[in-house]
């Protein structure tokens, strides 16, 4: 007994260091869960707060820049309503379903922080659960996709950039509509990677890319990006670099956008596929 | 007493310094000082070991849970805090001053702390940047990420010790 307290007091600074390492390396495996833990949520709430204020005084001097991207927004929008009207009703279904063909909902949200240096970066914004946020929704500003939500806390949520090493997002070439997988290699922050894409498909540099709504996290028809005209080839396939449209450096408002859909599609999914 | 209470101020100066301006610092995508880092490098050198690793934790544990990256910060300072009493033994030649006050340009010589504050850097964004990473795909571009944050952050550092001692 006492030879093995003399063995612990000797040895105390290495076991109080294997413990440490332990306790990080524990917390460092359990991290896609850790928005569930309460010390980084309490932790949360008063970044959050502290950051929000630090952002409110950074967007006040941003409100020129919002301000001309609203207005091109809206006049984007409005092009596309004045299409919309001139088409005629394709069903015969009585419209007592209000969600009936109503696919995405919308929700406006404020960055409260972000990163760009890390491999994995994520970014924090200012609609929490009390808003209707749950994990999986998708989010994105008016120049394109920026990420997907995976941590929600009462008041703010956090969503996985883009340029984040695990983030993957099924995207599809505008104009002839071949898809392949989205990711980044955590290289430049202002490029990502299509791959996936087959040898025949013709591209030439300044296409666009959007998001193929095969996940139901997206709409269809999100801008993503634009090729650059660089490709490796490996395999049965090719790898195209992708400029990403939206400057993931100044986010401000941004969109958190929730498919009504994904629900039922992944069910109906998994039914024929157990079958 | 007087100096714990002046290193518990330093301590939440640094910290917000690191959260609020250092976080929000890239150059290029290779350089992010951490000079958070300094809450080890400046603690008195005949410190007890365990002492050092409990505030080496702390201060981890904090950078960790407001920027979000549960554990590899905590790794990172742990490390560094454990391999210190090795570096100090390194770098006692017969220039250093007395081991109870904290290490600065002032008491130790502007060499001496350079090399101090270099290697502890050192070590801690060496396991920072890899666990980080979590794999050795792109190893020669996170080592290059790793020098060129040392070099910064150890610069940083001095000169804030600089500023600390001028008042």
């Amino acid at each position: 007994m006492r030879s093995l307290l003399n063995f612990l007091l000797r040895y105390k600074s290495l076991i109080l260091f294997l413990m440490m390492e332990g306790v990080a390396l524990f917390m460092l495996s359990s991290s896609h869960n850790y928005h569930q833990t309460v010390a980084s949520n309490i932790a949360r709430t008063i970044s959050g707060g502290l950051t929000e204020r630090v952002e409110k005084g950074r967007s006040y001097f941003m409100l020129k820049r919002i301000n001309r991207e609203l207005v091109s927004e809206n006049l984007m929008l409005r092009q596309r309503l004045e299409t919309l009207k001139k088409e005629p009703a394709t069903s015969f279904t009585s419209i007592s379903d209000t969600l009936r063909g109503l696919s995405y909902n919308y929700l406006d949200a404020k960055v409260v922080n972000n990163s760009i240096n890390r491999q994995k970066n994520f970014i924090t914004l200012n609609k929490g659960r009390r808003d209707g946020v749950i994990n999986g929704m998708g989010v994105a500003c008016s120049e394109g996709v920026l990420g997907i939500v995976v941590g929600v806390s009462q008041n703010f949520s956090v969503a996985m950039s883009l340029l984040n090493v695990d983030f993957r997002l099924s995207s599809s070439i505008a104009h002839n509509d071949y898809f392949g997988s989205l990711a980044w290699d955590g290289k430049n922050y202002r490029y990502a990677q299509l791959s996936e894409i087959p040898h025949h498909v013709i591209v030439t540099a300044g296409d666009t890319i959007v998001t193929s709504g095969f996940s139901a996290i997206f709409p269809p028809g999100i801008m993503v990006g634009t090729l650059t005209g660089d490709q490796r080839k490996g395999g049965d396939f090719v790898t195209l670099k992708v400029e990403l449209s939206p400057d993931f450096k100044r986010l401000t408002n941004v969109y958190i956008i929730g498919g009504l859909h994904k629900d039922e599609i992944r069910i109906l999914e998994e039914e024929v596929v157990n079958e | 007493m007087n100096s714990i209470l002046k290193y518990s101020g330093f301590f939440i100066l640094l910290i917000l310094l690191q959260l609020l301006v250092f976080n929000n610092i890239q150059f290029s995508g290779y350089v992010n000082p951490y000079v958070y880092v300094m809450l080890i490098i400046i603690l008195p050198l005949s410190m007890p070991s365990w002492i050092v690793l409990i505030i080496a934790f702390l201060a981890g544990f904090i950078i960790d849970a407001f920027s979000g990256t549960m554990g590899v910060h905590t790794f990172a300072t742990v490390m560094a805090g454990f391999v210190r009493p090795w570096i100090i033994s390194l770098n006692m030649t017969h220039e250093a001053a007395d081991p109870d006050t904290s290490p600065s340009v002032q008491n130790n010589g502007l060499r001496w702390f350079f090399l101090f504050a270099g290697m502890i850097v050192l070590v801690h964004h060496l396991s920072l940047f890899y666990v980080e990473v979590f794999s050795f795909t792109g190893f020669f571009r996170t080592l290059l990420r790793v020098l060129l944050s040392t070099l910064f952050t150890t610069f940083f550092i001095v000169f804030i010790d600089l500023i600390r001692s001028r008042r």
